[in-house]
């Protein structure tokens, strides 16, 4: 009944017409790729520094209202020097991680239970997303009345920052994944748990990174800010409280080193550990655009 | 011919709400290691049916016996999971049936090479062809090891030289592998193709309209005459179907 001359002839038609198909793997040139997207930002830096300088040369105004890049630069120095900067680094930096991960506990837990149980989505969601809108900052004078000046003011601001939008990010990630990825995993025979750690979770995972970005930069900006306002206590010494030490002390070098270095902190963070997280998620799953 | 049906379908009804009836008291069995394609024109109720036989919609009355448990499903999309190798795509399912590591990875690769995916083994889906994905797809739903395989249109999105291949290759895995498959398609002449027994569906109100065995000589080819025969005459009961939906 069989022909096997046949069959390994369409074997062999198929292999070719795969390869036709298919086409090979294109070979990325990763590290030209890499320096391509660094290279533009770092000249326009450059530039931008460059016209600032200049006019401070050419117009010579105040130096206190008006600081040179190099002023800048000798308070940064200044201030590293001093250990008020590594110190208020670190103090930010620790502070900005641990909460961090709290509100990734809190919100991958919220976001779950919401997913599941339709009514409590239908009930918290829209208070959820209002939250979102709402900027975190706004908690911090009830936060020093419950908590006074200490560390679970900072931790309880960041939380209300950064939760609804991981929450956010998880429902929405899981509510996008296509109905037929679902219906495959139940006819494979997926039980509620193995559906949601084997097929749903992966599923949603460029969601959920999306809303893990968007909450660390919620985070940031709320410790930041109850840095700012949140002084003394028990409380730590941050990069918030170094920034409004310098305004007292009318030190605007000092306050300016201090922007630029909240500044690249956000950026190292962002371009150091979400864009590649997020990077190779995309690629993985063909979803990168064209460059 | 004693031995005991594959599947056995009685009195199968189902209504919509609305009282729509798409099927109308289905009755038929099929035996093991059969290949059963239903045709029909879009909206005759077939996909409903296959559904009911798979266990993902329930009849409103009659009753479904498939002895040997649930049936492993292939639909017109792939589905495959896209952050997955198409080896992982198939080691799914053999994890989800509670298999080991070592096992797994053995089972998976071994039947990557029923369907000839040796060499794609490690290729993620956007990687791979419409053809191929289909492929994994196969690979994945034989990984269920399920003595029965109900398949919906799943070729309906292929190219025709593609289309071509797979046929060759479903009919070989059939073989090899003894699953009963009843297999879903609006495609009269892929029905004459790859069929034990073609079932015709009426195009309104969820009735078997015509059946037809087909006993040409497998492996077949498309383009015989033995089986372009049959296609014109399923061809020709289809369009008289079609004809008394236009006359209502």
């Amino acid at each position: 009944m069989s022909n096997p001359a046949a069959e390994s002839d369409t074997r062999s038609l198929e292999h070719r017409l795969d390869a036709l198909q298919a086409g090979p793997a294109a070979a990325k040139p990763r590290r030209l790729n890499w320096l391509s997207s660094v290279w533009p930002p770092v000249v326009a830096i450059a530039v931008l520094l460059l016209i600032w300088q200049s006019y401070c040369w050419i117009a010579q105004p105040r130096p206190d209202l008006y600081p040179s890049v190099i002023d800048v630069w000798s308070a940064i120095v200044a201030n590293w020097q001093s250990g008020r900067l590594p110190m208020a680094l670190g103090t930010s930096l620790s502070r900005g991680a641990l909460g961090f991960v709290y509100a990734i506990i809190l919100g991958t837990l919220v976001g779950f239970l919401l997913v599941e149980v339709p009514l409590l989505r239908r009930a918290f969601g829209p208070i959820i997303s209002g939250l979102q809108v709402l900027p975190s900052v706004a908690w911090v004078p009830a936060a020093i009345l419950w908590f006074g000046l200490s560390d679970a003011t900072v931790y309880f601001v960041i939380l209300m920052g950064a939760v609804p939008s991981i929450a956010n990010g998880l429902i929405d990630g899981i509510r996008q994944v296509p109905a037929h990825i679902r219906r495959v995993g139940l006819v494979l025979g997926a039980g509620p748990v193995a559906l949601h750690r084997f097929v749903l979770f992966p599923a949603a995972l460029p969601g959920y990174l999306a809303g893990l970005r968007q909450g660390w930069a919620f985070a940031w900006r709320s410790l930041m800010a109850a840095e700012i306002i949140a002084t003394g206590g028990k409380l730590g010494f941050g990069l918030g409280s170094l920034l409004q030490q310098n305004r007292e002390l009318a030190d605007l070098p000092g306050v300016l080193a201090t922007v630029l270095t909240i500044l690249l902190l956000g950026i190292l963070i962002e371009v150091g550990v979400f864009t590649p997280i997020q990077r190779r998620v995309l690629q993985r799953r063909g979803l990168t655009e064209a460059r | 011919m004693a031995a005991q049906a594959a599947i056995t379908l009685s009195h199968v009804t189902k209504e919509f709400t609305g009282g729509v009836r798409v099927l109308d008291d289905i009755n038929f069995t099929v035996s093991p290691g059969e290949f059963i394609c239903i045709v029909g024109v879009s909206g005759c109720g077939k996909s409903t049916l296959l559904n009911i036989i798979a266990g993902l919609e329930s009849a409103s009355s009659g009753s479904v016996e498939v002895p040997s448990g649930r049936a492993s499903v292939m639909f017109q999309d792939p589905s495959l999971m896209p952050w997955l190798t198409a080896r992982q795509n198939v080691e799914l399912a053999l994890r989800l049936r509670g298999i080991g590591r070592e096992e797994r990875k053995a089972e998976a690769l071994r039947l990557l090479d029923l369907v000839n995916l040796r060499d794609a083994t490690e290729k993620l889906p956007h990687q791979l062809s419409g053809g191929m994905k289909q492929r994994v797809a196969l690979a994945r739903a034989l990984a269920q090891d399920r003595a029965v395989l109900l398949m919906d249109e799943p070729f309906a999105a292929l190219d025709a030289v593609t289309r071509d291949l797979l046929h060759d290759e479903l009919e070989r895995v059939w073989r090899e592998t003894g699953r009963t498959i009843i297999f879903v398609t609006h495609n009269v002449r892929e029905a004459a193709r790859l069929g034990d027994r073609v079932v015709l569906m009426t195009a309104r109100g969820g009735h078997i309209a015509h059946e037809w065995s087909v006993t040409v000589e497998r492996p077949r080819q498309i383009e015989e005459p033995s089986v372009s025969t049959i296609a014109g005459s399923i061809s020709g009961a289809l369009r008289a179907e079609l004809a008394k939906v236009h006359n209502v």
